[in-house]
């Protein structure tokens, strides 16, 4: 395979995982709520993942128990973030750490001696004459069955919410302007429960696929800062899907390149890689080029009265 | 994003005591860690004097943990000053590297023979410096270009992370010279006279560190109530429309508490850096930054709070080593209990202030004079 098609092939299994949660997270902060605890629920439907396809042997059972486990986490801070009021980054942050503390203390007791390794996992399907285009083919019409699940889910997400749609328009008044969404008679605290699930059920599948898919093991911290850099690739693409989408992208290509760069010779120093995504995602936020901003609810519960 | 800021703003006035709200939440915390070490197979008993022990059974554990709670102390009460302009300051972690690197630069470039009375001020002041500059981006950024800072600082963190691994990965920047292909990618040690000296209790590692967070709260405190500035901070942070009308220099006010928030973060990078083992190595900062801006939430504006709970996560961290070591229970244990708390806290005081935050006027793109207007607190 020659260089630019690993790049292109790596960068884009770096970015799909990113995507998955990032597209997720999109829905959940256009509507109001800011989920630091991407990575948490990241991690959560890795481990779970994990175990669910150690303990079932299938690893399509892992898979769903990777999407429910973060879902339960994603309905614990939405309950605190929507119903009590709690700050949103104090528990997103906190959120991380109890997914940190918990697979890690799962993982002691439940995959001890090697159990979390070479797990069964998924299988590529490539689709035939298209996987053959060249440099495009194997990054795009290769992937695992999960693989496909995630596309799907991204596709879906994108349309079914789209700023088009009555549905999006509705998401996007409730993170506007959550009082005059209530006035209209918008049930902003239901959407907002339901826009938080999503993320968390997204950022389940992403930490399930790069868990059964990618790695097919667990390790303490798997996702490593992926959940951050989703909800970074939403700020950099300012909100809109197709600015996530390519942010994503750029992101995945970044990662794969500090690894291809020093095969081919070039001496950049992979720091520099790493930093590439925060600065872009901070020229984006600093009106640079201003056409669209947060939110103007994000991270502001709503409560009634007065 | 003031809308936000304004939510945080009602923090301070209590509309339940904290205390038993705390109190609460560490004992619910701690039942489900009894659970956990059960779970591992660890009895309450064995679990509970392993934790004391590691917590205040050796002079050295205590010593560990008043370090540490020294550079919570220092984030968390920077953090404080920027709340009180109405500002978020999600990036202690980023300033503390920033800090971090700085003070390493100076502490290694002094010459041997520099006296203490000159090296350890120049690396302290350094490191507050490099805080400063990391803030001054987001701050500048919050004043000139109306963006948010708790974004800006958010991703601020990783580029600062970043930039302790291209320092000690680069012979050009700050890695210690190659002697062979094990060298460490870490900065060369400090100098000895820009070390941090022990308080000399009896074989505890207490630094002086301690004492000079303590100060600074102290000082910080004594600022935020008593004087003019601590007033029109707090001015800025409830109506920043309503001080400009007033005459204030608005934009000032946040760009310097912003920028002092990095400074006490920064601070808090050249202590880490100038204290054992003395060198610049990636991960020193080891999530302090983010632990500092739990304990600034839940403090709530208060720097007695901020003392407390520093000292209260300090402990329980240092606790959860011995845990692992003596009782066999996986550390993450603590991380687990450390994590609910904040959780608990953080469910239950915003309950405590949802009264006092009905009554704020809803922030509107453009607040009118009626809406801008500040019912007190």
């Amino acid at each position: 395979m020659d260089v630019l098609t690993q790049i292109v092939t790596s960068g884009v299994a770096f970015a799909l995982p990113l995507l998955v949660a990032a597209i997720g997270e999109l829905v959940s902060e256009r509507a109001g709520v800011l989920n630091l605890s991407l990575e948490g629920m990241m991690l959560t439907g890795a481990f779970a993942g994990v175990l669910g396809s150690v303990t079932t042997g299938s690893p399509v059972l892992g898979a769903l128990a990777g999407i429910l486990a973060a879902l339960v986490l994603g309905a614990a801070q939405a309950v605190l973030s929507i119903r009590l009021l709690a700050d949103q980054i104090v528990v997103g942050i906190a959120a991380n750490a109890l997914a940190l503390g918990a697979t890690t203390f799962g993982a002691r007791l439940l995959l001890a001696d090697g159990k979390g390794q070479d797990v069964a996992g998924f299988a590529d399907i490539k689709l035939p004459l298209l996987h053959s285009i060249p440099v495009l083919g194997p990054a795009l019409f290769s992937q695992t069955a999960l693989g496909w699940v995630c596309i799907a889910a991204i596709v879906a997400v994108v349309i079914v919410f789209s700023p088009r749609t009555v549905r999006g328009l509705t998401i996007d008044a409730v993170g506007e302007d959550a009082k005059s969404a209530d006035w209209t008679g918008l049930p902003v605290r239901r959407i907002r429960y339901l826009c938080v699930l999503l993320a968390a059920g997204m950022a389940g599948l992403a930490g399930a696929h790069l868990a059964l898919s990618e790695v097919r093991s667990f390790t303490d911290n798997l996702t490593a800062g992926i959940g951050y850099l989703a909800v970074v690739a939403v700020i950099a693409g300012r909100w809109r899907s197709t600015g996530v989408i390519v942010a994503s992208i750029v992101f995945g290509v970044a990662q794969a390149l500090q690894f291809a760069l020093p095969a081919v010779g070039v001496d950049v120093p992979s720091a520099l890689l790493i930093m590439l995504p925060y600065v872009f995602a901070i020229v984006a936020v600093s009106g640079f080029a201003a056409t669209s901003r947060a939110p103007t609810c994000l991270t502001r519960p709503f409560t009634r009265g007065a | 994003m003031t809308a936000l800021t304004r939510r945080l703003g009602v923090g301070w006035s209590w509309r339940r005591h904290p205390l038993p709200v705390a109190l609460a939440a560490i004992a619910a915390a701690a039942l489900v860690g009894l659970v956990l070490c059960l779970i591992a197979g660890a009895g309450p008993g064995q679990t509970i004097s392993a934790l004391v022990e590691g917590t205040v059974g050796t002079p050295f554990a205590i010593g560990t943990s008043l370090n540490a709670a020294s550079v919570l102390i220092l984030i968390a009460g920077g953090f404080t000053i920027a709340f009180r302009a109405g500002l978020v300051n999600v990036g202690g972690e980023g300033q503390l590297a920033a800090g971090g690197v700085a003070a390493a630069a100076v502490g290694t470039t002094l010459g041997a023979g520099t006296p203490a009375v000159i090296a350890l001020p120049a690396v302290l002041a350094a490191g507050a410096a490099g805080g400063a500059l990391w803030a001054a981006i987001a701050a500048y950024l919050r004043v000139r270009r109306d963006a948010s800072e708790i974004i800006t600082t958010l991703l601020l963190n990783f580029v600062g992370l970043a930039l302790i691994t291209l320092m000690v990965n680069e012979p050009s920047l700050l890695r210690q010279p190659q002697t062979s292909s094990e060298t460490l990618p870490q900065s060369s040690p400090l100098i000895d006279s820009a070390h941090i000296p022990l308080l000399g209790l009896d074989s505890s590692p207490t630094t002086v560190a301690l004492l000079l967070a303590l100060a600074v709260v102290l000082a910080l405190g004594i600022v935020l109530r008593q004087t003019a500035t601590g007033l029109r901070l707090r001015t800025v942070g409830l109506s920043p429309s309503a001080a400009s009308r007033l005459g204030m220099p608005v934009a000032r006010h946040l760009f310097v508490s912003l920028t002092t928030a990095g400074a006490l973060a920064g601070l808090a990078g050249g202590v880490l850096i100038a204290t054992s083992p003395f060198v610049l190595v990636e991960g020193f900062t080891s999530g302090y930054g983010f632990t500092g801006l739990v304990v600034g939430l839940l403090a709530r504006g208060s720097m007695l709070a901020v003392i407390a709970v520093s000292l209260l996560l300090a402990f329980l961290t240092s606790g959860g080593i011995n845990l692992q070591l003596v009782a066999g229970v996986p550390s993450s244990t603590v991380t687990i209990v450390a994590a609910l708390i904040t959780i608990f806290i953080a469910g239950a005081a915003a309950q405590g202030a949802m009264t006092n935050f009905s009554r704020r006027p809803t922030p509107a793109p453009t607040p009118g004079p009626a809406a801008s207007a500040p019912t007190g607190a």
